[in-house]
């Protein structure tokens, strides 16, 4: 279990401070019960008492067996599990009552010495505790009899214990019924929230269009997915602007560049120039050039991100394409001293835009001869795995520090600037893999050791087996 | 041969058509959609190249309207746009070709020839340049009568530059002809291929036939460089 979501986090909460809550009014309940009961106690005792003393009073003290009779029938002590002493002036016992029925004390373990009027507790060296009340009988002028009654706390006591039983019994149950009906309760108001969080997670900068649910039940959940709504909208609206902004911007860049490279060639075939003239006529022209390359690279690159990704949609074996191409790139890489290589593999068959296709592989390659020393190996490997397409690319180039490595597919992004300037490169290569990956419903991962070489993975969905006639 | 030029950049009018004129074709200029759409209507033409992004009247309108009317003169469609739904749509409208800016004159060229069915220079199947001969059936290549061993890829290359011997190729066309679209962008390719093609063909030989015309392009010719 996630101890770290919502609804682990509120049930454990409140169900602590239900508990701390419940543990408080337990205690008051079975303190104030407790107390209660001893005071009744000791209240009945004195009362007994004071009845035994007007008793011995109205029987002729000196008539012991008398009063000892008449103590016995009214009060019967040991059938009721009481004491009772009645004790002269001089110490001496006038009556003592017996052992009780239930055997719940032993009353001739109780302090001989009858102390001064008033309730005290005793423990018996047995083991029971007894309240006792004193109250003195007679005449007030004379020495007095001193009268004791007793009784045990342990039937109070054992009526507390069930008591607390109970209270540890009900705690379980509150305390289970409470966790559950929480858990439960806590989970379906946040179920919407969790299907806000699953449609968020789909949404990214290709399907801005989409929307989160929204219900309409007048609560914060309703104002949440209402808000993030409209932040996607606003997100939409730049991104949508952006696009707009890079094809604008590059096909406004169109026409003069069509007029600068025109002139500029016309220029450069003329007869009468100078060496150094059409040396630098040239090298103006290069740039032309470049600026042409990159303006043609956003251009492609807006349109992918406008979905005007495929211009044909066929099903084709992607390993003969991989091979067919570093066949016509071989060149390129035996120029360098590099050896470029093609896993032999059997068909893997893949759908889309082969001219875009081709065109990752074609970049991909590009890249690694750039980026590869003379002496080193390029391979190329196309594979079917868990379903998908794969395609490889090894090089034992000089690789990319791992800072760069999340920025690579950024457009512009160069690993180093007067390197691949050298190259003459847009810097838009891996932006426009990345992009036609996007739209084909693929992905690209590249891992990297400088000094000893780079591997890009792109991986494309297979085509679909069943519809082997389409196309 | 009379060409239209219907284009309202200026510039690109002007450097298109005087490229065209040195051509010896008879060059006309309309600088907006109006003009352009009245004098393809009052002259016959051979050939129309458009701007689709006209004032007036646009490109696309002028090309349905001239296909309506049973106008024939071919229609090469110049444009900054390129998006795929432009170009099925300039196509179903009647366009025989497409050329996207920025362009190279030399292109251009190319295509405006081939939309007037120009013959190339030489039609046979062997073809020339000094003592540089091509036989297009064999695809066999001999210099001073020497057989030259060619990749396939080397030979599409020496055949494209001897074909338009003279004039200058840009990489652009060159991957475009001899490569694919896939390639556009990777013109060191055509450098890399053009080195190798130089030592098999040039590099015994004190007339150089392959010419670098920097910034440009490569040119195939006999004469000796200014």
């Amino acid at each position: 279990m996630n101890t770290r979501s919502l609804p682990f986090r509120l049930v454990a909460w409140y169900s602590l401070w239900l508990g701390i809550v419940f543990a408080i009014t337990s205690s008051l309940v079975y303190f104030g019960l407790r107390h209660y009961l001893e005071r009744n106690l000791a209240a009945a005792q004195t009362q007994r008492a004071r009845r035994i003393a007007a008793l011995a009073s109205r029987v002729d003290a000196t008539n012991d067996h008398r009063l000892t009779e008449e103590i016995a029938t009214r009060f019967a002590p040991e059938a009721s599990a009481r004491f009772i002493r009645i004790v002269r002036p001089d110490g001496t016992i006038i009556y003592q009552s017996g052992a009780p029925h239930d055997l719940g004390f032993d009353p001739t373990e109780v302090s001989p010495h009858a102390s001064k009027p008033g309730v005290r507790r005793e423990r018996l060296p047995s083991g029971p505790e007894l309240v006792l009340a004193t109250v003195a009988a007679g005449p007030a002028n004379a020495p007095q009899m001193l009268i004791e009654t007793g009784e045990s706390l342990a039937p109070a006591l054992n009526e507390l214990r069930r008591l607390l039983a109970l209270l540890a019994l009900s705690f379980v149950v509150v305390a289970g019924v409470a966790l559950a009906g929480g858990y439960l309760l806590v989970r379906r108001a946040l179920r919407s929230v969790e299907e806000i969080t699953r449609s968020a997670e789909r949404i990214t900068s290709s399907n801005l269009s989409e929307r989160l649910p929204v219900t309409s039940t007048g609560d914060e959940l309703e104002r949440l997915s209402t808000g993030l709504n409209h932040m996607i909208t606003r997100l939409d609206e730049a991104f949508q602007y952006s696009r707009r902004f890079v094809a604008d911007a590059s096909h406004e860049l169109r026409t003069p560049l069509t007029v600068v490279k025109g002139e500029l060639e016309e220029i450069a075939q003329h007869e009468r120039l100078t060496e150094d003239i059409r040396e630098r006529l040239g090298s103006v022209l290069e740039e032309v050039e470049r600026l042409a390359r990159i303006v043609e690279g956003l251009f492609a690159l807006s349109r992918l991100d406008a979905g005007e990704a495929q211009r044909e949609y066929v099903r084709f074996d992607l390993a003969t394409l991989a091979a067919n191409t570093v066949a016509q790139m071989n060149l390129l890489a035996e120029d360098k001293g590099i050896s470029l290589q093609c896993a032999e593999s059997a068909e893997v068959n893949v759908e889309g835009d082969r001219a875009r296709l081709k065109q990752i592989v074609v970049n991909l390659l590009d890249n690694s001869i750039k980026y590869t020393p003379e002496g080193g190996t390029i391979t190329l490997r196309v594979s079917a795995q868990a379903g998908e397409a794969l395609l490889e690319v090894t090089d034992t180039g000089i690789g990319i520090p791992a800072e760069a490595l999340p920025h690579v597919f950024e457009r512009f992004f160069r690993v180093d600037k007067a390197r691949s300037r050298e190259f003459g490169g847009a810097g838009l290569g891996l932006s426009i893999v990345k992009s036609i990956c996007t739209a084909h419903g693929g992905r690209v991962d590249l891992e990297s050791a400088p000094g000893r070489g780079s591997r890009v993975r792109v991986y494309f969905p297979l085509a679909d087996e069943t519809e082997d006639q389409r196309s | 041969m009379r060409v239209l030029l219907i284009e309202d950049e200026k510039k690109v009018a002007d450097f298109v058509a005087r490229g065209l004129r040195a051509e010896r074709f008879a060059v006309d200029v309309a600088s907006d959609g109006v003009t352009g759409w009245e004098m393809v209507s009052g002259t016959e033409y051979d050939l129309v190249v458009l701007d689709l992004m006209l004032p007036g009247i646009n490109g696309t309108e002028i090309l349905r309207r001239l296909r309506r009317r049973g106008g024939n003169p071919a229609v090469l469609v110049l444009t900054a746009r390129d998006s795929t739904n432009d170009k099925v749509e300039n196509f179903e409208a009647g366009a025989d070709d497409y050329l996207t800016k920025p362009f190279a004159f030399a292109e251009l060229l190319v295509r405006v020839k081939a939309l007037l069915r120009r013959p190339p220079p030489t039609r046979s199947h062997v073809l020339r340049v000094a003592d540089l001969e091509l036989d297009r059936l064999t695809q066999q290549v001999r210099r001073a009568g020497k057989r030259i061993e060619l990749t396939p890829k080397e030979y599409s290359l020496l055949e494209y530059l001897a074909a338009h011997a003279g004039r200058v190729l840009s990489r652009t066309m060159i991957i475009e002809h001899v490569w694919d679209e896939s390639f556009e962008g990777l013109t060191n390719i055509v450098d890399v291929y053009v080195r190798h093609l130089r030592s098999k063909v040039d590099e015994a030989h004190p007339c150089k036939l392959i010419r670098t015309v920097r910034g440009v392009g490569y040119c195939m010719t006999d004469e000796e460089t200014a």
